[in-house]
């Protein structure tokens, strides 16, 4: 078992780097159609829905949780320009559900955007958003965050399982890089970013828990430090966490004084922005598996006393 | 200069070995000799390279339990005694001649010399899954069907671990590892259903069938596996 101190300090350095980089979080009003205006969404709808897991958590320390606040706040001011770059971006592209996936969180920690509710209400209605065509563990999770919202998803969050790679149990020693995010994300989005251990079927998580130490050695030794992130998210997501000794250690050990954390290898260098747009999710990753892992350590310690 | 020179024509002679012990487990022509025929003058190089393979050397006889060539025998029991372990020796060198020993006996009814002694695994008590399947592929030549030692034993006890010892050996396409993990495997109760071990055989041999001993881990284990020698 690794010492809970040293994953809470991943955390805590992480948070302080994404609240000194904060600028990072931003959209390009100006982009190229081509390119894409929603394309920038992304790190924004991640930082939201991270930053809510550490309130939800509420183990990171006064500290973090002030600055996990701040940032989303930041975020939705400042980045969102207080919601109405989403409803821009729905305007842009109507069906993309670009715009609901990076709303939900925000929407949960009680910031509203009355045109967007009636934009998703309205989209959940059509045929063409069931069939909008995307990757199965998306769709999975489009129909977690349609339940979030309150909404019947559509397809059920049963049937966006079963095509899903994680779902099928497959040959373990199969998985690449790519097959790797798609099981991190599946179980995400089961157990609702962490809160809800429960939902992932005890037949997945017997799965998961026998093959996780394979994955987790091997792009240890890779040095794919984002992906491991995701990976020490996962185990923090299941009955009974190891804590990976090795790895949390590795983890800590590659973190930058600042709280970077690289996300291959080694600290990239160059301009600031393009040094966030390759470490932001990495580090965000980082501040992630360090807030679950804590929680699930101190549950360990609680019920063992 | 001479040293490496040495080292590479023990190598070569190893995989020629192996060559020869892989085809008579494709044709299935189990009375043919693998081992340098004649050979009370076999070379110390072929003994070199009958030591490094281990009980593998003579594996045909061993799975199909048909009597051997009397010649090839000999030149087992002469590799056999010719490297007895230094005191010093790592446990696997131990272990793999206490193999040889105990194959030697299977087969030449008429040895005298008793079972010997099995070398203790206490290196192994509290290794990693890592470092046990690393260890456990070393050994592959006493991953056999029917025999029990405490290296097996101590296998049988941790299934889970060996099988997530493949994948991580297939992952970083060490494939004489993987093979060698596969190869216990097959023998192994408890192997979770998921880890696909035919496949991941197959897998194998398609990745790294080109080393032929490889080839050799992944065809004693189809054959342990189906049963056809045994």
């Amino acid at each position: 078992m690794t010492d809970t101190r040293l994953i809470h300090q991943v955390g805590a350095g992480a948070l302080e780097w994404l609240w000194a980089h904060r600028e990072g979080f931003r959209l390009e009003p100006d982009a190229d159609p081509e390119t894409g205006f929603l394309e920038r969404f992304k790190p924004v709808g991640e930082l939201a829905l991270i930053c809510s897991v550490l309130f939800r958590e509420g183990v990171a320390g006064s500290r973090q949780a002030e600055l996990a606040r701040r940032l989303i706040d930041h975020a939705w001011r400042d980045a969102l320009d207080g919601g109405s770059m989403l409803v821009r971006g729905q305007r842009t592209e109507p069906l993309s559900p670009i715009p609901f996936e990076v709303y939900l969180p925000f929407r949960e920690l009680g910031y509203s955007q009355p045109e967007m509710e009636r934009a998703v209400v309205l989209n959940h209605r059509l045929d063409s958003w069931r069939a909008f065509e995307t990757s199965p563990t998306r769709r999975l999770a489009l129909s977690a965050f349609q339940r979030r919202f309150g909404l019947t998803p559509r397809p059920s969050e049963a049937e966006a399982l079963r095509p899903t790679w994680l779902a099928r149990t497959p040959e373990p020693w199969t998985v690449e890089g790519h097959i790797a995010y798609d099981i991190t994300h599946c179980v995400f989005h089961l157990t609702d970013w962490g809160e809800n251990p429960g939902g992932l079927p005890p037949g997945l998580a017997d799965y998961v828990a026998t093959w996780l130490p394979a994955w987790i050695d091997d792009w240890l030794d890779l040095e794919r430090w984002d992906l491991l992130g995701e990976l020490l998210v996962v185990d923090a997501c299941l009955p009974r966490p190891t804590l990976d000794e090795p790895a949390w250690r590795a983890f800590a050990a590659v973190q930058r004084p600042d709280g970077a954390v690289p996300a291959i290898r080694a600290m990239p260098e160059g301009d600031e922005q393009e040094v966030f747009d390759i470490v932001y999710h990495s580090t965000l990753v980082a501040a992630f598996a360090s807030v679950l892992a804590t929680s699930r350590a101190l549950t360990e310690l609680a019920r063992a006393s | 200069m001479e040293q490496s020179g040495t080292s590479t024509r023990l190598q070569a002679a190893v995989q020629d070995l192996a060559s020869g012990v892989v085809s008579v487990l494709r044709d299935g022509d189990h009375t043919r000799a693998v081992l340098p025929a004649g050979t009370a003058e076999a070379g110390d190089l072929a003994l070199a390279a009958v030591r490094v393979l281990g009980a593998d050397a003579v594996l045909p006889g061993l799975l199909s339990g048909a009597t051997s060539d009397p010649a090839e025998v000999a030149v087992f029991r002469k590799a056999v005694e010719a490297y007895p372990p230094r005191s010093d020796a790592a446990p696997t060198v131990r272990w793999s001649h206490w193999g040889m020993a105990r194959a030697l006996r299977r087969l030449d009814p008429n040895s005298s010399s008793g079972p010997p002694d099995e070398p203790d695994t206490r290196w192994l008590d509290d290794a990693s899954w890592q470092t046990l399947t690393h260890q456990l592929a070393v050994l592959a030549p006493l991953a056999l069907p029917g025999e029990s030692c405490a290296v097996s034993r101590l296998a049988a006890r941790r299934p889970v671990d060996v099988a997530r010892g493949f994948v991580r050996a297939v992952r970083r396409r060490d494939w004489r590892q993987a093979a060698g993990a596969g190869r216990w495997l097959t023998l192994l109760p408890g192997v979770p259903d998921t880890l696909g071990l035919e496949s991941g055989l197959d897998f194998v041999e398609l990745m790294g069938g080109q080393d032929p001993m490889v080839t050799l881990q992944v065809r004693a284990a189809r054959l342990t596996r189906t049963g056809t020698l045994v």
